[in-house]
């Protein structure tokens, strides 16, 4: 499946994925670790082990400098 | 509130607050009887701490255990060389009180924890989150949420920026990020650097944001994450929401911080 994905801050591509895919697999896509990034779909972030049902998500990743 | 509390030193330092119709004097009053927590005096904190005292907010604590290292002085910018070795706490206020004797300037030499953390954010109005580590980022998210202190969070790296604003009756930090990596999964400013001028403006919009709660003025970012990217010089903000499986604000929330461990992911587990 096809799956539009904006990495914010970084830009948004198509991610062509397995249809048993789960977020987890998104974020491995984008080059991320699911622990470094969360995954938001229509502004809720997801599991990451759910199986992907969006065709557009949005991945941010975490950050904590001060 | 008719401005009539501010004596004429006063009308004159703020003036050009108490001109602005969505200030004036009732809103400068405000100011100077509001209180702010600022958590970290570090890289956003100083800039925080700097604007909150020029604008008058009544009553400032500044919470950090640090010690100021010479490395720090690339961009906190309320320490100077001559404090290398003070603690960051003490060297801010001692800042604050050169700055503005309105403020009434509180410094707590103190790691935020679990034990102490309610008893200071529920001591003032509002919160600012300054800090550099997650712990201490779901923490002051979830005792601000128990103690309903609005929180103006910001966060850093290298080039890079993110700022929320987290109001008591909005969706909260774990409504974005419902859990923290373990130690050492995302890396920090020691060891990727970060540019210099960047808490800067980040730490500028915490603090305008912060001004707002207390003003309860403006549209703040609340559900909203800015995200600025200081190589692209662009802005782009993300819509979050309140998430009802949330445990922190959702539809079983917690009612203390009893049994979450804030050193190693910050999970929250069922009873």
């Amino acid at each position: 499946m096809d799956v539009t994905c904006e990495v914010v801050g970084e830009g948004t591509e198509t991610l062509l994925l397995a249809d048993d895919a789960t977020y987890a697999d998104v974020c491995r896509a984008t080059g991320y670790s699911p622990h470094e990034v969360t995954v938001l779909v229509d502004g809720s972030p997801v599991p990451e082990d759910a199986p992907v049902e969006s065709s557009e998500v949005k991945v941010l990743r975490l950050i904590k400098g001060g | 509130m008719t401005g009539l509390a501010l004596d004429s030193t006063q009308l004159d330092r703020y003036s050009r607050h108490i001109i602005l119709d969505e200030v004036g004097p009732a809103g400068q009053q405000a100011l100077l009887e509001g209180s702010a927590l600022v958590v970290g005096a570090g890289g956003l904190g100083s800039p925080v701490i700097q604007y909150l005292a020029a604008a008058g907010v009544g009553r400032l604590g500044v919470a950090d255990d640090d010690e100021v290292e010479r490395s720090n002085l690339q961009r906190q910018i309320v320490h100077a060389d001559a404090d290398v070795g003070r603690p960051k706490a003490e060297s801010a206020a001692e800042y604050v009180r050169r700055l503005n004797p309105d403020v009434d300037v509180e410094p707590h030499e103190t790691w935020l924890d679990a034990g102490n953390a309610e008893d200071l954010i529920g001591g003032y109005d509002i919160v600012v989150d300054a800090s550099d580590n997650f712990g201490t980022r779901y923490l002051v998210n979830d005792v601000a949420r128990l103690t309903d202190t609005p929180v103006a969070h910001g966060s850093i790296y290298k080039f890079e920026g993110q700022a929320t604003t987290l109001r008591p009756d909005g969706p909260c930090y774990r409504c974005l990020f419902p859990e923290a990596p373990e130690p050492g999964e995302i890396p920090d400013c020691a060891s990727t650097g970060v540019l210099g001028v960047l808490p800067g403006t980040v730490g500028c919009i915490q603090a305008t944001e912060a001004v707002k709660l207390l003003l309860e003025a403006g549209e703040v970012l609340d559900g909203r994450l800015l995200f600025y990217d200081a190589m692209d010089m662009t802005f782009e903000t993300v819509p979050y929401r309140r998430n009802p499986e949330c445990p922190v604000c959702g539809d079983e929330a917690i009612d203390s911080i009893e049994g979450i461990d804030y050193d190693h992911g910050c999970s929250v587990t069922a009873d």
